[in-house]
């Protein structure tokens, strides 16, 4: 069965993709925690931040549609969050965008706010990922000390999402193939839960498996991989030049914005 | 010289108290080609669990004369390559060059000849372009192909294989049999397609619930109609041609 893999793209060439997995981990983590920190009413200063990853993305050649498709993909979670905000925090506030004033509430902005900063740290996700082959990406973790068990389990989760999805489609299309009236709620409920049942059954026996294929190769709790990467002169120019541009932002256009 | 694999009444049951494996009591040469034939249920994956020290039963089990208990077992599993199955248990990695290599890094060896390994075991099964793919991008056939080289990479002297043919097309059960009968190495082939079999092996091992029906040349056992239709097996289809031009 054919998937949209979110690292598609990751097989490309460009100097982004060429760049080490660890270099542009640190970046992301970096614009991460600067993007989160901007304050909850100023939609307006993450339109500049989110320059930075459009271009990577660009640069990279990614297509933006593929961009955009992935970012609406996992909005729904954020939108819940943000579209409560003008629900609980009513209070009056006078915004101005350039020429333009309105007024509005504290709720509304934070609710823009909260999806801009979303947009903008999931460009800088998917700019990562778009440029890394997964592999390199957990060997990379692995490098950076992060926790064993977390690269392993998701170096699983990368491998067998598809495994799952896929069954989980063959026990939909079984299901449909028999289904031939309206069985009502209840009745749907209990075949669901037999279905996720099924599931994750079958997913253990699938553990019990792979850990007899580990266990077979010699596997005694140690992940050793063997790892090409390497921090070149590529990796410095790319790490300063964001140090800049975030640093223009906070220091030059912060200020002038808010 | 010691057996390549050696049981001696071995038993196994299942937690629940079924008979997996009753009194088995078998030795295969080194580089004899085994092929485990029987119905569904017969035991022969169970064996090859057994050959490989995953399931623990009553009596003795050796692998090049080392006996199979808690303190051989890392030694075991250098000397026998276990391919499972199902692909998708078989390569877990995110990607084919790391999963052909951790078997090698396991074993204790330098990247150099790691890297050697994996280069060789990929030439071998013929997917050397493929090392940085991921393995859910690899066809059925390369997965099998894949599978067994997660195993050649380690180098054992005898490979046991879990239905290799199962979910291959035509062309590619011909490339598996092609890479098969170039393998050196002692293999132990658990398999229902007896025309799968008969071309690979040199000795049959019919199981039926447990028990070793049969044992001996691969053609008697395969040609032998009556005994293969007692136990709800096939006549390879080239065989029971050649029975029936000669009736």
């Amino acid at each position: 069965m054919h998937h949209a893999h979110i690292d598609k793209f990751a097989y490309q060439d460009s100097f982004i993709h060429r760049l080490d997995s660890r270099t542009k981990f640190a970046v992301l983590l970096v614009f991460t925690a600067v993007v989160i920190s901007l304050p909850r009413t100023s939609p307006g200063i993450l339109t500049c931040y989110a320059i930075g990853p459009f271009a990577i993305l660009v640069w990279a050649k990614i297509p933006l549609r593929f961009v955009f498709k992935h970012i609406l993909l996992v909005s729904p979670f954020v939108l819940v969050l943000a579209l409560s905000c003008p629900l609980y925090d009513k209070a009056p506030v006078t915004v101005a965008f350039g020429p333009l004033i309105w007024k509005t509430s504290f709720g509304w902005m934070r609710c823009f706010t909260i999806l801009a900063k979303f947009i903008v740290t999931m460009l800088a996700l998917i700019a990562l990922v778009s440029t890394t082959r997964f592999n390199d990406l957990l060997n990379g973790l692995q490098r950076l000390r992060l926790p064993k068990l977390l690269i392993v389990q998701l170096g699983f989760l990368y491998r067998y999402i598809f495994v799952l999805i896929d069954r989980a489609h063959r026990i939909l299309r079984a299901r449909a193939g028999r289904k031939l009236r309206n069985l009502g709620f209840k009745t749907e409920l209990r075949i669901a839960a037999g279905m996720l049942g099924s599931l994750l059954v079958r997913s253990i026996d699938n553990a019990e498996h792979i850990s007899i294929a580990m266990q077979a190769r010699g596997f005694d709790g140690n992940w050793r991989t063997i790892s090409k990467l390497q921090i070149r002169r590529a990796d410095y120019i790319f790490a300063i030049a964001a140090a800049f541009f975030l640093l223009v932002l906070h220091f030059f256009v912060k200020p002038a914005v808010l | 010289m010691p057996k390549a694999i050696e049981l001696r009444n071995f038993s196994y049951s299942y937690p629940d108290g079924t008979v997996a494996l009753s009194d088995i009591t078998l030795s295969i040469e080194h580089s004899q080609r085994v092929a485990l034939i029987g119905p569904n249920g017969a035991g022969k994956s169970t064996l090859l669990l057994a050959m490989a020290g995953f399931v623990k039963g009553t009596g003795k089990a050796f692998i090049d004369g080392l006996e199979i208990n808690r303190k051989n077992l890392k030694k075991i599993h250098t000397l026998l390559g276990s391919c499972l199955e199902n692909p998708d248990d078989q390569l877990f990695m995110p990607r084919l060059f790391d999963d052909i290599a951790f078997g090698p890094l396991n074993m204790g060896l330098e990247a150099e000849q790691v890297q050697a390994r994996v280069t060789d075991a990929l030439r071998t099964v013929g997917l050397v372009d493929m090392a940085d793919k991921a393995p859910h991008h690899l066809s059925a056939g390369q997965k099998r192909a894949a599978a067994i080289a997660t195993i050649l990479s380690m180098a054992p002297k005898i490979i046991t294989l879990d239905e290799p043919d199962g979910s291959l097309d035509p062309r590619n059960r011909k490339n598996l049999l092609k890479l098969l009968a170039g393998l050196p190495q002692t293999l132990v082939i658990a398999t229902c397609n007896m025309n799968f079999a008969a071309v690979i092996a040199d000795r049959a091992v019919l199981l039926d619930k447990g028990h070793i029906i049969a044992d001996g040349d691969a053609k008697e056992i395969m040609y032998d109609l009556e005994l293969m239709t007692e136990y709800g097996l096939e006549v390879p289809t080239a065989l029971h041609s050649k029975n029936k031009m000669s009736r």
